[in-house]
């Protein structure tokens, strides 16, 4: 069975999914016009200085972006983390729509599809 | 006649030591003279050492007198010995020797010293007034002797050990850093995210299918167990020393919580979140087993 680790990490944009315990981390090439989408999204997000939401153990943990430059956010349940240089960043994510648009980004049956249901009902739930 | 006092209180340093020589040795003699047998019922020595003051042991460095062997003990005026469980003629010779004109003051211990062992004399009196004592607990009993140990910290180094190795790695307790995948070792890896698929993968790295184990461990080897993410994933648990299980999700890190944040007695009762597929428990036979 083939993983989805390698043959990608030297993509400009990288893309990757906190879900699995056995099996490698889902990773995929962000295409570039998704990705700066997805920088001029961050740009407009509100800081956040509440309490970065913790992640269960086992499943779906979040997922990053991480540039060439060595920038990732990692995005999580309304939070999105800038980590660049040692230095930590954390803007609100309503509606999770960085966290949706970069999974969005994921080839077609990479990200279990339990994941973006969920994602999906919790987001359009009133 | 020649005595020897090994004043025995301390655990670290050499306990002190004072040798009577002529008529101040054979008026200890006397004072040791052994007067009446201790009765059943009266204080006896602790069954172990315990920590201060244990009475002092009395070596005759000539030919041992009065009946009394060659080496004993004397713990608040009882004598304590081969064929020795006697009460002395002078039940206050410890007080003697550390008194204001006991022999003691010859040794060079501090000014405080002879005070101090006065109250620990009185607290190891106390102490043996306690018996019998309750048999120690102690070393507990673990409730798998062979079973790894929980040493997260080892595992968690935020760096390349926590993040190459994963659950497969964690359960068998064996660090490969390639994110170990079961069967990849033996060329018979999983072709689909089942039991039926994973658990033979697992049986070619020479881990032991033990489906009957019930949660209990092994004579050999510890257990782990096997659940199942239906089509997403596969996860992996071990059993500790200390019974509960313990488990490493990817490449974070290593836990004793389950998803609710409760320890583990039993994987088949956690909450295992997406892992909803309780496959098998298996045996990881030390040194048997190959994983890549």
């Amino acid at each position: 069975m083939g993983t989805s680790r390698s043959g990608k990490a030297r993509a400009e944009w990288v893309g990757s999914a906190r879900v699995f315990s056995g099996r490698p981390d889902p990773t995929w090439a962000v295409p570039a016009h998704v990705a700066t989408r997805l920088e001029r999204l961050w740009e407009s997000l509100e800081p956040w200085t509440g309490e970065v939401p913790a992640s269960p153990a086992l499943g779906y943990r979040g997922c990053a972006l991480r540039d060439a430059k060595g920038r990732e956010w990692v995005a999580y349940a309304g939070v999105v983390m800038l980590h660049v240089s040692g230095r930590h960043e954390a803007r609100q994510d309503n509606g999770r729509a960085f966290e949706k648009l970069l999974l969005a980004s994921a080839p077609a049956r990479m990200i279990p599809a339990s994941i973006i249901d969920g994602l999906d009902a919790e987001t359009s739930t009133p | 006649m020649a005595l020897r006092i090994t004043i025995d209180i301390f655990s670290g340093r050499p306990n002190p030591v004072i040798d009577l020589t002529g008529r101040e040795a054979r008026d200890a003699m006397e004072r040791l003279r052994p007067i009446r047998k201790l009765e059943r019922g009266e204080a006896g020595l602790p069954p172990t050492g315990t920590l201060g003051y244990r009475g002092m042991v009395i070596e005759q460095l000539d030919t041992p007198a009065n009946n009394l062997p060659k080496q004993f003990r004397l713990a608040n005026g009882d004598l304590f010995g081969a064929r020795l469980a006697h009460r002395a003629t002078d039940e206050a010779f410890e007080d003697f020797v550390c008194g204001s004109t006991g022999p003691i003051r010859r040794l060079d211990l501090g000014r405080n010293f002879p005070g101090l062992l006065q109250k620990e004399i009185d607290r190891y009196r106390r102490l043996r007034l306690k018996l019998p004592w309750p048999w120690p607990r102690w070393p507990v009993k673990y409730s798998c002797d062979c079973a790894p140990l929980y040493e997260p910290a080892w595992w968690n180094d935020g760096g390349q050990r926590q993040s190459n190795n994963n659950c497969y790695n964690y359960a068998t307790n064996y660090r490969s850093d390639t994110f170990a995948q079961p069967g990849q070792a033996a060329g018979a890896m999983y072709t689909a995210l089942t039991c039926a698929s994973v658990k033979p993968a697992a049986v070619a790295d020479a881990l032991i299918d033990s489906p009957t184990a019930n949660n209990r461990c092994p004579k050999a080897g510890h257990l782990v167990a096997l659940v199942i993410w239906p089509g997403g994933d596969f996860h992996w648990y071990r059993k500790g020393r200390n019974g509960y299980w313990t488990h490493k999700p990817g490449g974070t890190q290593a836990t004793n919580l389950d998803n609710s944040g409760a320890a583990i007695p039993d994987p088949r009762n956690a909450d295992r979140g997406p892992y909803t597929s309780f496959c098998t428990f298996m045996v990881v036979m030390h040194g048997h087993i190959k994983i890549r």
